[in-house]
């Protein structure tokens, strides 16, 4: 009976040993929490929205492992911190990507903007010297007017590059660039309307 | 015999362990899992949120169930109701792609249907722009608006729909300053009383030539028409051009406006440097009295002059004049003869009001 008892108390403690010395790895879990907060707060939902959701996706399958080792009796917290330290390296990695991805984004943006600018100017350049004469006349009017238009909306790029709003800004640019090479291409033809009745 | 027992209660438990199947995790889950990425990636949260929220939440509720199972003793995990569970959320899931490629689908026609009246409306605008050198305020506004209607454009090709409301009022408001221009310059011809006045002279000037057996000039600066009559009959219709601001009534020298009113020919140049040209004895005294009182009320620079040498001459009709009327060389070679010294030309903004024209704007617009 004492045998027994003895090995009831071994066994007991065997078995609190294994239930109770398996912690959460809470650490694990608030880092990676962490790092992904820090990652979308650096700008990740923006740009790159797509790693973004599978950070995320793999914080919730480590916090499943964690909550399904929560529930065993005999817990193994070691795959779930494996995962939930490996979400925080991909985060901290995402982070790191997002400045570039950002300053790529800003350049492609002042680039257009560049772009567009040499845009107009050339239409503008075309303008003053197109021939204002007869069958062109209203017509270099009417392209002054919408060039005025399109020098007015440029203003607007550099608004939305200065909210941080780059793929705008390229796209209105881009807009602006082919609307003015439009204007510029319509110039060239008034000009070859008139040097080709001479 | 005391030890057997222990010992084959021990090899049964291990023969358990190791031949009992553990029952696999249900493909659904991973299907599930797939789904929910996909519908993500279709804009769920954005077009279907209430829906989407009660998918993630089922979701949610699935995996709750599936981790209880898993962390259960292998030989006493059951997936079946975690399996059933995860086919109702695919059917769920099937449901939710459907309404959020309907919901997609819906705003992508109802973007497109915006955008084109806006660009029907744009369309509308630029082309009573024709009618006018003063158009520059308008023509700058439908280009804004045409820069975001392109950029609307590219939101719904790249189905961002959630995006397009504020572009679209943008677009909206562009196009609204663009009429108000157009209604601004516009707006003496839609004055029902102005078109009437107009109206009035034109007759008057027909009457008389009718009357007199004279031929008469009549000119409408919105039509952009010159009418040649003989014994009040017309005999021909050409085309004009205006200044800058032809369409305002001419009040002092360089305001790049053309007269309204009545006028004679006071002199015919056969070699003009516009080919040929025919002078009229504007200022009248009507407009010497109106330039008087709006120069006392100083509604004109004070240093003003009242100008003249308004003409009908040649050059071109698609030429820019400072307030003279211009017509075609071969144009003029015909009108020349026609007339003389002392020839009235009535000289009128237009003789249909262009409030049916505006209303069916405003219209497009609603």
């Amino acid at each position: 009976m004492k045998k027994f008892s003895q090995f009831l108390v071994l066994g007991l403690f065997v078995v609190a040993l294994f239930s109770s010395c398996a912690k959460q790895p809470t650490e694990a879990i608030d880092a990676a929490k962490a790092a992904i907060e820090a990652a979308t707060k650096e700008g990740a939902s923006v740009y790159a929205a797509d790693d973004l959701k599978k950070l995320n996706d793999d914080l919730q399958a480590a916090m499943d492992e964690v909550n399904t080792q929560g529930k065993k009796f005999f817990k193994k917290f070691g795959t779930a911190k494996e995962m939930l330290v490996k979400v925080q390296a991909d985060a901290d990695a995402l982070k790191a990507t997002i400045p570039g991805k950002i300053e790529a984004a800003k350049n492609a943006a002042l680039q257009a903007q560049t772009e567009a600018k040499a845009a107009i100017d050339e239409a503008k350049a075309l303008l003053e010297k197109a021939p204002m004469g007869k069958g062109t006349k209203a017509d270099i009017m009417a392209m002054k007017a919408d060039l005025g238009g399109l020098e007015t909306s440029f203003a607007e790029i550099q608004t939305a590059i200065d909210g941080a709003d780059y793929f705008g800004a390229s796209a209105t640019a881009a807009t602006i660039k082919e609307k003015a090479m439009v204007i510029s291409d319509q110039v060239k033809a008034a000009i070859e309307k008139v040097t080709g009745k001479r | 015999m005391k030890t057997a027992l222990p010992v084959t209660a021990l090899f049964f438990c291990i023969f358990c362990a190791v031949t009992c199947q553990i029952p696999p995790v249900p493909p659904e889950v991973d299907k599930a899992k797939a789904q929910e990425n996909d519908l993500w990636r279709a804009g769920a949260p954005i077009y279907a949120p209430a829906e989407y929220a009660r998918y993630v939440e089922s979701l949610r509720a699935a995996r709750e169930k599936l981790i209880r199972q898993k962390a259960r003793l292998r030989w006493f995990r059951d997936y079946e109701e975690v399996r059933a569970d995860y086919i109702v959320i695919l059917s769920q899931g099937d449901t939710l792609s459907k309404k959020v490629q309907e919901e997609k689908r819906s705003q992508s026609q109802d973007f497109s249907q915006r955008l084109i009246r806006f660009e029907t409306r744009m369309g509308k605008i630029k082309a009573l722009t024709q009618m006018m050198n003063e158009h520059a305020p308008v023509r700058e506004n439908l280009a804004r608006a045409e820069v975001v209607a392109r950029d609307a454009q590219t939101l719904i090709r790249d189905e961002k729909y959630n995006e397009l409301a504020p572009k679209l009022d943008l677009m909206d408001r562009h196009i609204r300053q663009a009429e108000e221009a157009l209604f601004s310059i516009l707006a003496r011809y839609a004055d029902d009383a102005q078109v009437a006045r107009w109206r009035k002279l034109a007759e008057d000037t027909i009457s008389e030539s009718r009357r007199r057996g004279t031929t008469a000039v009549l000119v409408n600066k919105l039509a952009r028409t010159l009418t040649l009559f003989k014994n009040g009959k017309e005999i021909a219709v050409y085309e004009i051009g205006l200044g800058k601001y032809g369409l305002s009534d001419k009040l002092f020298a360089g305001d790049e406006a053309t007269p309204e009113g009545r006028y004679r020919i006071v002199k015919k140049n056969a070699h003009s440097r516009y080919h040929k040209a025919l002078l009229l004895d504007y200022p009248n005294e009507y407009d010497r009295r109106r330039f008087a009182l709006a120069k006392k009320k100083g509604s004109i620079p004070a240093r003003a002059a009242i100008g003249g040498l308004i003409e009908i001459h040649g050059g071109g009709n698609d030429s820019l004049t400072n307030g003279c009327v211009g017509v075609e060389n071969s144009v003029m070679d015909r009108i020349f003869p026609q007339v003389a010294v002392g020839t009235v030309v009535t000289i009128v903004g237009s003789l249909e009001s262009v409030n049916k024209l505006l209303a069916g704007l405003r219209v497009a617009g609603s």
